[in-house]
């Protein structure tokens, strides 16, 4: 892999290491050819983060590494430590750097940043990488029945009242209004020394008509943790792109997802089940540590995606496009990565669930619309052992509106 | 024992946002004890929080120093008139029209950040898992709908047995009082002899100068501000105990303080007073009253032994 970034996009690049570093401690790169996603995981895999960029994003970007020519794009795992500080004062860089190369050397199993800054001055790193499968969430936004859209800006001014340190949170939708208040876990507060600590409990509530768009399928309350949120809260107001926030009944995981003309962000939080809620322990991960080769299980997806009648899934094309073996974070809900392009929207003949091989019809239909898939879906010989998480007829119904609740 | 205020007016609202400013301050204040050094100091609570004391025209915001740990003494006043439209108290019995609580700066400065950008506040006194005092802010919005933000912070109501402590402290008998010169000069000077040493001399004259002083092995820096003026006679406190007549207008009365309970002093101070003067007791403590419009601020700075 190989790619050149430019002056202005070094920053956005830098802003979304900042945003997954306070995800996880290892990033991971995949370059594809729909564009480069950065991805991070906690280690209690309750929280999940996923940049991708297009090809559009950067100056250059080619998967080929330099000399190798035809070599496949290695798909590495970083160590945050060793690449959030690189990026870390994007003020200096964005006055002092002109551009940036980034490429993947299978030689010496480093990952190559380059900073051409101002002065003639070039600054190489070498990151040693760990070569990995691609890591994968499996959700699908159009399975929830709340949806919320507002500026970044206003939802940095909702979590501004909570301090820094608050680690959880909890969200209540109804269709009267939108409510944000810190967790009480049990209720009565931590003993300390003192005596009975008293935390200060502050709640925030909004009119739905302050959100740009806001769909209501079902009254929630859920809790999450608010740390991972903030980083890509922050990426949202640098760009000044509005956040989609996709969510469902309390246990279910929400996902928060920014998307442009070039790069896409989602960040998808466990939440806390309801019968936990009282519980004094760390919430409950509804997102299952399941890090698992995926290929020889398809049941398990495929299962939760057996839905009744006529649900209407999307081509989960990031999990098809994966090399070898990607270890796949399923979850109890049939949960995957909302879709770049929401307006395409297949719907689904459970019947043909069962097949974990797509038909070769629909692999057409897919390439009409993905060109990636279809592509990587031929180079891969795996491909046909890997869980189908959507089947799709030949008559898609393009007019589905993808943001309906889900029947 | 009730309490209920209700500020509408963004004028007022701004006046209180000065109100929190000073309260990040005395945050500021309490926490880096030097003497604590690392060890956590759980002899008092009180050094660790802060008492708010509320009256039927008042409200007073004090940070009780400990003297004897070094500690800093802060006390601020607000006449309540100035601020509240709706002011309602009961006092802990009805011979007695005064609440005095105890409440954690943190929390409660983060409360008063909410207030800065609201339209309307409300202050109550409630009873939810503790005693608490609500804020509850209506922040501006586009829509018709404001937003509602309320934050319960706890408080702990202090029994009348310790009140004594936080009934309002006399001006002490000082040898020296003069105006301050303007507070971002002092700070500056103040920020890089920080970087020298730890102690600094205070001192001034009734001549209306003042001299900021450090001395180490290697060098020594004096600051002089002259014809800062003294105030008349007494100063701004009701109590009285100015200086003495016959005292000699060139003999410098002296301080030797911690510098960083200065500087942090300083710090707390982003809006100009309209009036700032400093009482001096020789080798004993620095009191620092600012008056902020309707509020009015005493600071006291213990000698360094």
């Amino acid at each position: 892999m190989n790619c050149v970034i430019e002056r202005n996009s070094v920053k956005a690049l830098g802003k979304a290491i900042h945003a997954l570093s306070r995800i996880g401690n290892e990033l991971w790169l995949d370059p594809m050819v729909k564009g480069l996603a950065l991805r991070s995981v906690n280690s209690a895999h309750s929280a999940y983060g996923c940049f991708l960029f297009s090809p559009m994003f950067f100056k250059h970007y080619s998967l080929e590494s330099g000399s190798k020519q035809g070599s496949k794009a290695i798909k590495c795992k970083l160590v945050m430590k060793s690449v959030l500080p690189l990026f870390r004062c994007l003020t200096s860089i964005e006055r002092s750097v002109e551009r940036c190369h980034m490429s993947v050397s299978t030689a010496t199993d480093r990952v190559i940043i380059q900073f051409f800054c101002r002065h003639g001055i070039i600054k190489t790193h070498n990151i040693h990488f760990q070569e990995s499968e691609a890591l994968q969430a499996v959700f699908d936004s159009h399975l929830c029945a709340n949806v919320l859209k507002a500026p970044a800006r206003l939802l940095a001014d909702m979590v501004v009242h909570f301090p820094l340190f608050q680690e959880e949170i909890t969200l209540s939708i109804t269709p009267m209004k939108v409510t944000l208040r810190n967790y009480q876990q049990g209720g009565k507060g931590v003993l300390t020394l003192s005596g009975p600590m008293k935390t200060m409990y502050t709640e925030m509530s909004l009119h739905p008509n302050e959100f740009d768009y806001f769909q209501i399928g079902l009254d929630s309350d859920i809790t999450f943790c608010l740390k991972e949120l903030r980083g890509i809260l922050s990426f949202a107001e640098s760009r000044s792109l509005p956040v989609s926030v996709y969510l469902d009944a309390a246990g279910k995981p929400v996902c928060f997802s920014v998307e442009d003309m070039v790069l896409e962000a989602t960040v998808l939080l466990a939440t806390v089940t309801d019968s936990d809620s009282r519980d004094h322990s760390q919430p409950t991960e509804s997102l299952t540590p399941k890090i698992s080769r995926c290929i020889s299980s398809p049941a398990q997806p495929v299962a939760m995606s057996q839905g009744p009648g006529s649900r209407s899934y999307t081509v989960p094309d990031e999990l098809i496009a994966s090399s070898q073996g990607s270890p796949v974070i399923s979850c109890p809900g049939a949960m995957r990565l909302p879709q770049i392009r929401e307006q395409t929207c297949l719907s689904v003949d459970s019947q043909e669930c069962t097949s974990s091989t797509s038909s070769p019809a629909s692999t057409k239909v897919c390439s009409l619309l993905f060109n990636a898939l279809s592509s990587q879906q031929d180079q891969d010989g795996c491909a046909a052992q890997l869980p189908v998480l959507a089947c799709y007829s030949d008559e898609e119904n393009a007019d589905d509106n993808p943001r309906s609740p889900s029947q | 024992m009730k309490f209920r205020g209700k500020i509408t007016d963004i004028a007022c609202l701004n006046h209180f946002t000065t109100f929190s400013r000073i309260l990040k301050s005395a945050v500021c204040l309490n926490e880096a004890d030097p003497l604590c050094s690392g060890v956590v100091t759980t002899i008092s609570k009180l050094t660790k929080t802060c008492v708010l004391r509320l009256t039927p025209d008042h409200l007073f915001f004090i940070l009780p120093g400990k003297v004897t740990n070094g500690g800093v003494g802060m006390w601020c006043q607000l006449l309540q008139a100035n601020f509240f439209q709706e002011y309602q108290m009961e006092g802990v019995t009805s011979e007695v029209q005064e609440i005095c609580l105890e409440v954690s700066p943190e929390p409660w400065s983060r409360a008063l950040k909410t207030v800065q950008s609201a339209k309307s506040v409300k202050l109550k006194l409630t009873r939810k898992h503790c005693a608490c005092l609500t804020v509850a802010a209506e922040l501006p919005t586009l829509s018709s709908v404001g937003r509602v933000v309320t934050h319960d912070v706890p408080v702990d109501v202090i029994p009348r047995r310790l009140w004594q402590e936080f009934q309002e402290v006399g001006v002490p008998d000082f040898d020296v009082s003069v105006y301050l010169p303007p507070l971002k000069t002092m700070k500056s000077v103040v920020d890089r002899m920080k970087n020298l040493s730890n102690f600094l001399v205070m001192e001034a004259n009734l001549n209306g100068d003042m001299n900021l002083k450090i001395q180490t092995d290697l060098v020594s820096v004096t600051t002089h501000f002259k014809d800062l003026g003294n105030p008349a006679g007494g100063d701004v406190s009701s109590q009285d105990g100015g200086p003495s007549q016959s005292r000699d207008p060139e003999v410098m009365a002296e301080v030797t303080v911690d510098i960083r309970k200065l500087q942090q002093f300083l710090m707390g101070q982003q809006v100009n007073p309209s009036k700032a003067l400093c009482n001096i007791v020789h080798q004993n403590v620095v009191h620092l009253v600012l008056l902020h419009e309707d509020v009015s601020l005493q600071y006291f700075i213990p000698a360094v032994a």
